[in-house]
């Protein structure tokens, strides 16, 4: 039997169109104007102990929705979900137990108290033993340098040392499963990495299941050995890394600022692209903020340096940045057939 | 899972570190500590300027209203000591703070109540012994065993009355957008527990007996020991009161944590 079992789970949000005011209020209660958002709809999988699972999809997909049915917060509208057996929306108090929690820039650590005394409450809630308390306090502050943080109040920490004192006390009692989401948002570059590596050590140790929600690509090549694509609330990819890995791990998109750009550039980009680079180049154009055209290119066939001069020698360019394919570039890919 | 050791332990735990918190910043402290205790004090001679110069307000004397104000006094303390996070709701769920509420094992309530402990509620609350003491000495009221644990009884009772009504109110959250004014109601309508129930007409007289019940924080209790021989039958409903309000209450709480969806993302 998997760790987490869910078939045709569903999750559908009644919205209801609310009104001002105190007499608005009263009226709400007793109102039937209603709209139903499907944020999940009909997802099947099943997540095995030890794995670390991305979750990913672009904004609205539904990633967070899943998650909080998974730790007992919502029920689901329908299908079947288990964590270790049980149906965690029925069974919070003792779920949580085995469940560990980061819920992005939201911080779960007592807000007024030094960082110490957060992780000695939580010892009293999940009543981990002094053993294994002082054990995983030694090992985070290896991993974080956790000590040097412990007479700061939460308030007073940065995002960065605050998110790896929340991942670290998600582990402190050494939970069967831990969802992650979003532990990197709005995080720098050399935070991340520390908590990617943070992540994996903690799984390592003791073989934690760790599902993982983000928009950094990098996280999940970082992290994850399988990956599960949702958008729309529905399941696109699931399965091995490696295949979504030389789909996007290969792209990269330029973002040009063309000089007099007009309705007609697009086009004439997209021609001249063809006519240099032959019908099968690999490379899509769109334009996404207002004055930058994104020119996504798979380098297994045709190198970014080469478009570049070219675009640089046909075009006045005002400005030209590179990034790693977006989140919504790998669903465009995904739905194009890209992993058929 | 948790007895109720665990949590009065768990509750000493987090509570002492938040005092220590607190005591960090001890003028801060001090000043709202003796500013609580004055603004009591204030209230009382303000309700002592107006009643003082009346003999007798609707059959009760001078002392009784000071007596029935102490009781309101304690009565309405563990609400402000140990509920006093019912004020931030409206924020948590619009915020979606209030979701990490949900993962700790742990009762929801115990555990969103816990994270606040209003320590200058007990200088309200010792104004409130001594004007209790003070007047049933004016009294000369005779406290005989019996009696001393019917009054912890009533107290008891009668706090979980203001309780049940500012966190029912404070649950209104869970479905109306802005709940603050459901809160700020219940609030202002406090004012009216410290005072004889029969100097209000029978509209509101019925409601604060049968609807808003806040005539069972003070008055009502306090006729057990203040006549104790001419009381009328809803009186001796006023242990159960708080009980079956505190249940209404708890099972409200529930609904309403189980009915949040949180936020988007
Ligand atoms: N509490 C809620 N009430 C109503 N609608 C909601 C609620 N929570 C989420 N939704 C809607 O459900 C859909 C899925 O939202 P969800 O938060 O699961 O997306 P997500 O994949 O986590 O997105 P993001 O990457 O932006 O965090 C969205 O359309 C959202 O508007
Ligand atoms: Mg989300």
């Amino acid at each position: 039997m998997s760790l987490i079992h869910i078939k045709d789970l569903t999750k559908h949000f009644k919205i209801l169109n609310r009104r001002e005011g105190l007499s608005g209020a009263f009226r709400d209660l007793f109102s039937g104007n209603y709209r139903t958002v499907e944020a999940v709809a009909g997802v099947s999988f099943d997540i095995e102990a030890g794995e670390i699972v991305g979750y990913i999809g672009p904004n609205g997909a539904g990633k967070s929705t899943t998650i909080k049915m998974m730790t007992g917060i919502l029920k689901p509208t329908g299908g079947m979900l288990q964590v270790n057996g049980l149906m965690p929306y029925d069974n919070r108090i003792r779920q949580a137990q085995i469940m560990g929690v980061v819920f992005g820039q939201r911080t779960q650590l007592w807000w007024d108290l030094p960082v110490i005394e957060s992780f000695k409450i939580l010892k009293e809630i999940y009543k981990v033993d002094q053993k294994m308390f002082d054990r995983h306090m030694d090992m985070f502050n290896e991993l974080v340098g956790l000590k040097a943080l412990y007479s700061q109040q939460v308030r007073t920490l940065s995002l960065g040392q605050r998110m790896l004192c929340d991942i670290s006390a998600s582990f402190l009692h050494n939970p069967q499963v831990v969802f992650l989401d979003e532990p990197t948002i709005g995080l720098d570059i050399s935070i991340k990495a520390k908590i990617r590596s943070v992540i994996k050590e903690l799984n390592r140790e003791h073989n934690t299941t760790i599902i993982l929600t983000t928009h950094d690509l990098g996280d999940v090549e970082a992290l994850c050995q399988r990956i599960i694509i949702i958008d729309k609330g529905k399941i696109l990819y699931d399965g091995d890394i490696k295949r979504v890995n030389a789909l996007f791990g290969a792209y990269r998109t330029l973002k040009l600022q063309i000089d007099d750009f007009t309705a007609a550039t697009l086009q004439t980009l997209t021609g001249k692209l063809t006519e240099k680079f032959g019908a099968e180049h690999g490379i899509s154009i769109a334009e996404t903020e207002e004055l930058w055209t994104d020119v996504t290119i798979d380098q297994a066939r045709t190198p970014l340096s080469d478009v570049l001069n070219f675009v640089m020698s046909n075009f006045g360019v005002d400005d030209v940045r590179i990034v790693e394919i977006s989140m919504e570039n790998v669903v465009r890919k995904v739905y194009d057939g890209a992993l058929k | 899972m948790h007895s109720l050791k665990d949590y009065l332990r768990l509750y000493f735990i987090i509570e002492t570190q938040y005092i220590k918190a607190r005591m960090q910043y001890r003028a801060d402290f001090i000043i709202s500590s003796i500013g609580m205790f004055f603004s009591s004090l204030a209230t009382l001679g303000i309700f002592w300027v107006i009643l003082g110069s009346i003999p007798d307000l609707a059959g009760w004397s001078f002392m009784q209203l000071v007596f029935i104000y102490g009781f309101y006094m304690i009565a309405i303390s563990p609400m402000q000591i140990l509920f006093d996070h019912i004020w931030q709701i409206r924020f948590h769920v619009q915020q979606g703070t209030f979701l990490k509420y949900y993962f700790r094992p742990l009762n929801m309530m115990f555990y969103y109540m816990s994270e606040m402990f209003d320590i200058k509620g007990l200088t309200q609350l010792a104004a409130g012994i001594v004007i209790l003491i003070y007047a049933s000495i004016r009294l000369d009221l005779d406290w005989t065993l019996p009696r001393v644990a019917l009054l912890l009884l009533t107290l008891f009772s009668a706090s979980l009355v203001q309780i049940s009504i500012t966190v029912l109110a404070g649950c209104a959250a869970f479905w109306v957008l802005d709940a603050y004014p459901v809160l700020g109601l219940a609030w202002k309508l406090r004012e009216f527990a410290p005072y004889p129930m029969n100097i209000f007409d029978g509209a509101f007289r019925f409601t604060f007996t049968f609807i808003i019940p806040l005539g069972f924080v003070a008055f009502y209790p306090s006729q057990l020991f203040l006549q104790p021989e001419d009381v009328s039958s809803l009186v001796y409903f006023s242990p159960l009161v708080g009980v079956g309000l505190f249940a209404l209450t708890y099972w409200v709480w529930t609904k309403g944590v189980n009915s949040y969806t949180g936020t988007g993302s």
